[in-house]
């Protein structure tokens, strides 16, 4: 139609003929290719691991006083709260001054394979003793070692309270006669490439 | 009783047929890896990392693998074509080698005897390479055809009407580099880009670029590579006519396309990269053996560039609509190419 469109036209073939789209797209491949900052690979489980943030749900954990209390007072909201009814509470008496009160729990225990992680348990907790942590390798041989109990809980995790998390920590792959396991070295971290 | 320097050159052909044999052979495995290494870093990851030192010993893990595979031949396929198809794939790949060659005759110190650096010089070269390459697709036809399965026909289907659609435009190619260095076997063709960068068939300007694009385009379709790789187009073929395959007649195939990339590779630099010749127009005064030693350098530096380039635009570009490669194929090359021909032709006239 005017003679503007017509020029246009004729650098668009001029662009088409020299291929510019295809070397634009290339130029930014080679420009990946080349640099090796841009991998954003995280080499877990040889070298490194994954430290998430706080915010994280993980494995439950079960928290104690400053001075060695278990919080956990055997109420069973957190298996009232739980969907899929993952949590058995069995609480008795103790005064020997185990617990912060005189209920203990005798058995707490927690089905992995059909907990959701979605913590309402901890949301439940009037002690703050139930709280999701930071463990995330749960794999295991058979359903009854997905169940895990008081002792096993009460154990602190690897990852502190304190530590924000959301970085990319040290690691090494340990091989034991139990299976593998994955040690950070959390004082080395580096952030997440994006 | 035949005399000696006779049975000398036997000897020399045999060493040399079993030499290029072996060598092409073992191709696949540093290109599957640079390959994966490739495509690892342009998708910002790493690619082959825990076999080895950066993953070197992920090729030989995957050969081990393959071979111990079960050899899987589905109940209804055609069970003799189906053990053919491979072969006839991989035979035509490995035979283009005859007449490649990857260097002039050299002088070997030790022995004191000329040993020319290809198994064969025909003075048909070009003709014999497009005429057995172009056998490889029988490969891919049979084992669609055999697999029984939908997905393998169609991608069978596909691969030869691609196949000869793109034929055409690589013939006309080899035919402009025919007419810009004035024969038909490849060690002449070589000979004739000889003096420096601009004596290369790439800069025959006008031409010669829009050759380089017509035979690169068809090329890359005839290997089956992205953008052209719809023969065994994952998105709506699941993996075209290899998808039945498994096991070591899957690697034949494998093995044929990365052969007939290197081959591809190396017949691009011969027409128009001026093979084992230095860019530069003057020559250094080297003893002969170090000349005969950088033209090799030379040649595998172009032959390595084009081998990462395929990879490069693999892992860059999309795939094609089928309409639109035959759209490209049949409105775009075909035509250019003829013109093209026609104006090489007036060039040879008046130059």
């Amino acid at each position: 139609m005017n003679e503007g469109k017509g020029r246009f036209d004729i650098m668009e073939l001029i662009k088409k003929v020299l291929f510019t789209d295809f070397v634009k797209g290339l130029v930014i491949t080679f420009g990946y290719n080349v640099s090796m900052d841009s991998v954003i690979t995280v080499k877990y489980p040889d070298e490194e691991k994954w430290i998430p943030y706080r915010r994280f749900r993980g494995l439950h954990t079960l928290n104690r006083t400053a001075d060695g209390r278990e919080l956990c007072v055997a109420c069973e909201l957190c298996s009232k709260a739980c969907p899929t009814r993952c949590i058995t509470v069995i609480p008795m008496e103790d005064n020997t001054g185990r617990g912060i009160s005189d209920r203990v729990a005798k058995v707490w225990k927690v089905d992995l394979v059909r907990c959701l992680f979605c913590g309402y348990c901890e949301d439940a907790c009037p002690t703050r003793a139930v709280r999701l942590g930071r463990e995330y390798e749960l794999a295991c041989f058979d359903r009854n070692c997905a169940v895990k109990n008081r002792e096993e809980l009460l154990r602190p995790q690897p990852v502190p309270e304190e530590m924000s998390g959301g970085v990319v920590a040290k690691a090494r792959l340990r091989t034991t006669p139990d299976g593998i396991e994955v040690v950070a070295d959390l004082s080395e971290t580096r952030k997440r490439r994006v | 009783m035949p005399d000696t320097a006779t049975i000398l050159t036997v000897i020399a052909i045999v060493v040399k047929v079993v030499i290029a044999t072996m060598v092409i052979f073992s191709l696949p495995l540093p290109l599957t890896w640079i390959e994966r290494k490739v495509a690892g870093h342009i998708q910002v990851r790493l690619g082959p990392w825990r076999v080895g030192p950066h993953g070197l010993l992920q090729p030989v893990a995957d050969t081990i693998k393959l071979l111990f595979k079960e050899d899987i031949v589905p109940a209804k396929a055609d069970k003799f074509l189906f053990w053919l198809a491979p072969l006839m794939a991989m035979v035509p790949a490995f035979a283009v080698f005859a007449a490649i060659p990857i260097g002039d005759t050299v002088m070997v110190p030790i022995i004191n005897q000329e040993i020319a650096l290809y198994i064969a010089d025909m003075n048909v070269g070009i003709l014999y390479i497009l005429a057995i390459g172009g056998l490889g697709i029988y490969g891919i036809i049979l084992g669609g055809w055999a697999s029984n399965s939908k997905y393998a026909l169609l991608g069978g289907l596909r691969s030869s009407a691609q196949m000869i659609s793109y034929e055409i435009a690589i013939s006309f190619a080899a035919i402009g580099v025919v007419m810009m260095s004035n024969s038909l076997s490849l060690v002449e063709i070589v000979r004739s880009q000889n003096h420096g960068i601009f004596s290369w068939n790439f800069f025959y300007l006008p031409v010669g670029p829009v050759w380089f694009a017509i035979f690169f385009i068809g090329s890359l379709a005839e290997i089956n590579r992205i953008p052209f790789d719809l023969p065994e187009d994952e998105g709506t073929l699941s993996s075209g006519y290899i998808t039945e395959y498994s096991g070591m007649k899957f690697s034949f195939f494998m093995l044929a396309e990365y052969v007939a990339m290197v081959s591809v590779s190396i017949l691009a630099v011969i027409m128009f990269f001026g093979g084992w010749n230095s860019p530069f127009p003057f020559t250094i005064g080297l003893p002969s053996i170090l000349a005969d030693l950088l033209a090799l350098i030379w040649f595998f530096g172009k032959v390595c560039f084009f081998i990462y380039l395929f990879m490069w635009l693999r892992f860059t570009l999309p795939r094609y609509r089928y309409d639109h490669l035959m759209v490209i194929g049949w409105k775009i090359l075909i035509p250019l190419s003829l013109v093209t021909l026609l104006v090489t032709g007036f060039m040879r006239i008046i130059g």
